[in-house]
């Protein structure tokens, strides 16, 4: 009897020391332990907190945005007016709604394709295939824009093909096309892979018993049901299209004709310097972003409310 | 419409979900595919349905006597209910009835008026006649159920395949809806083949039942046939509780370690040559499974002279319920289950602790040579 406790709380000690080893459990355990440390904390300590997080996101987030508009408009509203209706402007504007309106469907119809299946079959080298997917986002924008320079460049035998037919696709339209859709192919992809993997093709199946066509399974079963993420995925891949800076520049050359509304932006800065027009120009981007960030809180809340339906 | 399976067989990679199963269906007959997970079961009824294609191994799927191999699951007319119902989820009830009528080709489409009757005569048999506007998500479990039948129904198959039409359910509606369905099927006598491992269900539910193990059939046949009468050990071990004894055939006896007797007239089942025929063809030793179900014992304090009568103590008596649950044990160690009545328990007076002889009234015997292996257990049909 006497033995027992003592047996005890050498056990319990050892195994205390044991526990302190595994760096990461140990961690694992800190973190959640301070998590709950914040939800139970008094309310002064969350409106301090919540206070901070204000300041820090006036400061470095609501503050730059609103000095955009503010330096925009400091020349007054015919500077502003002027610097937009510029003709090189217009022209960026152009070269920006050529892009995003080629590189965005073709990844809608890629990104359909492809999260389909991924998303609905098992097959060998799925895990590769997802992967190269994700290739646009582990790599610099910089690099996206040399791989098409290195591609179509004038030294490499497809450059001087190309340049025998008098077919000009490096510092042209066609090849800011192809940047844009590189960098943003993973997008809308990356949206419906989950949503189809989670959905199964049950309904699919339910469809082709009833009698459905393939292209009536598409329209009225699955695209109903992916239709939120797609919008989320197409919101993202646009606004990430439409802000494209590293690798158009590389594949521009910065000039005026094929700059897209980004470089135009740099351009004007770098010539411009302090001036209005680069902000003016800039005001455009901003109220884009704005917008898009509307319409994805709104989608985030439609995507909520399907899936909690489920 | 008769459905008739022939030959079929079907492997997914090195594990073959089917071999070699036959099977024919009657015209309005309800039948169910009984067996544990990975018999076969649903990938059979997947395959009649076309929705899974056989091997290409000479097998074939006729309906009313004609191949369907060739033909697409849509063409092939029959309506198919999905485990987990499977409702388009972004539509309502109403549009997933209307569902298969609508996408029918326009020259046989019928008018938005004759869908609206024909969804709503549906509604009206599946009690759901002022839900039309709902979606699935706002419905319970059997609501669900009865929206996938009826749109399944809709489309006026020949046959009707579920794959464990209640499976998601709990109890007490997986039992209102089964006497339902029975009803429903007593109306329209639409062919009808349900997968199921729930042994209730597929007794009470179906004409006949086809009782499936290891990707073939073990036997098919009334719910009677198959309860009372099982062909195979792994029948009468799926259906019902069992008690499993080693033992052995000797010289015209059963022996269940020491204990020995003459198979009693009732313990050599009708028409069934397993057990008669070990019993009579051989002077010598062959050892055996002997299954005896709880309700069949007859108790006694001592034992029964002549027939095979083991020794067992009462370790548990569950008074609970219907019936009483006796656990026992065996003095050779091995545990037993026995069923009384709660007046029989009384006259015996039974407590745990108790020694009492037991004698199996219904005995089946399967010699091991047979359980080993399937060729010999089909040739001793």
């Amino acid at each position: 009897m006497h033995e027992e406790p003592d047996n005890d709380t050498r056990t319990t000690s050892e195994s205390m020391v044991e526990s302190t080893k595994p760096v990461v459990s140990l961690d694992r355990v800190e973190t959640s332990r301070s998590f709950l440390h914040i939800l139970t904390e008094p309310i002064v300590t969350r409106v301090l907190l919540l206070s901070v997080t204000i300041v820090f996101m006036t400061l470095f987030l609501l503050f730059p945005l609103a000095s955009v508009f503010y330096e925009a408009l400091a020349d007054g509203v015919k500077a502003f007016s002027q610097a937009l209706s510029n003709k090189d402007t217009l022209n960026a504007c152009k070269m920006t709604l050529i892009a995003t309106g080629i590189a965005t469907p073709l990844n809608v119809v890629f990104g359909l394709i492809a999260s389909w299946c991924i998303g609905k079959f098992q097959f060998w080298g799925k895990g590769f295939l997802v992967s190269l997917i994700d290739i646009p986002f582990a790599i610099s924008p910089i690099i996206a824009g040399l791989l098409f320079v290195f591609l179509f460049g004038a030294g490499t035998s497809l450059g001087k093909w190309l340049l025998g037919h008098h077919i000009k696709i490096l510092y042209a339209t066609p090849s800011i096309v192809m940047a844009t859709v590189f960098v943003t192919f993973p997008f809308v992809v990356r949206e419906l892979i989950p949503v189809m993997e989670s959905q199964g093709d049950e309904e699919e199946q339910a469809a082709r018993v009833l009698g459905a066509s393939g292209w009536q399974i598409f329209w009225r079963v699955t695209l109903p049901n992916i239709k939120w993420a797609l919008l989320y995925g197409i919101i993202l891949c646009n606004a990430r299209a439409i802000g494209e800076f590293g690798a158009a520049v590389v594949v521009s050359r910065n000039s005026v004709k094929t700059n897209t509304l980004p470089l135009h932006i740099n351009a004007l800065y770098q010539s411009y310097g302090d001036g209005s027009a680069p902000f003016a120009v800039a005001t455009l981007l901003a109220a884009i972003a704005i917008v898009t960030l509307i319409i994805k809180t709104i989608l985030e809340l439609k995507i909520r409310s399907t899936q909690t339906k489920d | 419409m008769g459905i008739e399976v022939r030959n079929i067989s079907k492997s997914f990679g090195n594990f073959k979900a089917l071999n070699n199963v036959n099977i024919e269906i009657n015209s309005g007959e309800l039948v169910a595919l009984l067996g544990p997970s990975g018999s076969g079961k649903t990938t059979l009824l997947r395959i009649i349905s076309g929705l899974e294609k056989a091997d290409e191994t000479g097998g074939t799927v006729l309906f009313d006597g004609q191949s369907v191999d060739k033909r697409k699951v849509s063409e092939r007319g029959v309506g198919f209910v999905f485990q987990h119902y499977a409702l388009f989820r972004h539509m309502t009830v109403y549009d997933n009835i209307a569902f298969g009528l609508t996408v029918k080709p326009r020259s046989s489409r019928p008018s938005k008026e004759q869908i609206r009757s024909e969804v709503n005569a549906l509604l009206h048999m599946i009690q759901l006649d002022s839900y039309a506007d709902r979606y699935p998500s706002q419905l319970s479990g059997g609501q669900r159920q009865r929206v996938a039948l009826a749109r399944a129904l809709a489309v006026k198959p020949k046959a009707l395949l579920l794959d464990e039409p209640f499976g998601a359910l709990d109890a007490k509606v997986r039992v209102e809806l089964r006497a339902w369905l029975r009803r429903l099927h007593d109306e329209i006598h639409l062919t009808s083949v349900f997968v199921t491992h729930d042994q209730d269900e597929a007794l009470e539910l179906a004409d006949r039942v086809a009782v499936m193990n290891r990707g073939q059939i073990e036997q098919i046949g009334t719910p009677d046939e198959v309860f009372h009468h099982p062909q195979t050990p792994f029948v009468m071990n799926f259906l019902g509780q069992v008690n499993q004894f080693r033992g052995r055939m000797e010289s015209g006896r059963v022996w269940i370690g020491q204990y020995g007797g003459q198979p009693s007239e009732e313990s050599t089942p009708q028409g069934r040559s397993t057990s008669s025929s070990i019993v009579s063809s051989s002077s010598d030793r062959i050892s055996a499974t002997i299954y005896v179900r709880p309700h069949d014992f007859d108790i006694t304090r001592t034992p029964q002279t002549g027939k095979l009568s083991l020794p067992a103590t009462v370790t548990k008596v569950r008074s609970a319920g219907n019936v009483v649950h006796i656990d026992m044990v065996t003095d050779t160690g091995e545990a037993l289950m026995a069923e009384i009545t709660h007046q029989e328990r009384a006259a015996l007076g039974m407590e745990p602790g108790d020694q009492f002889y037991m004698t199996p009234r219904n005995l089946r015997i399967f010699s091991d040579k047979e359980e080993d292996s399937e060729a010999s257990q089909v040739a001793s049909r």
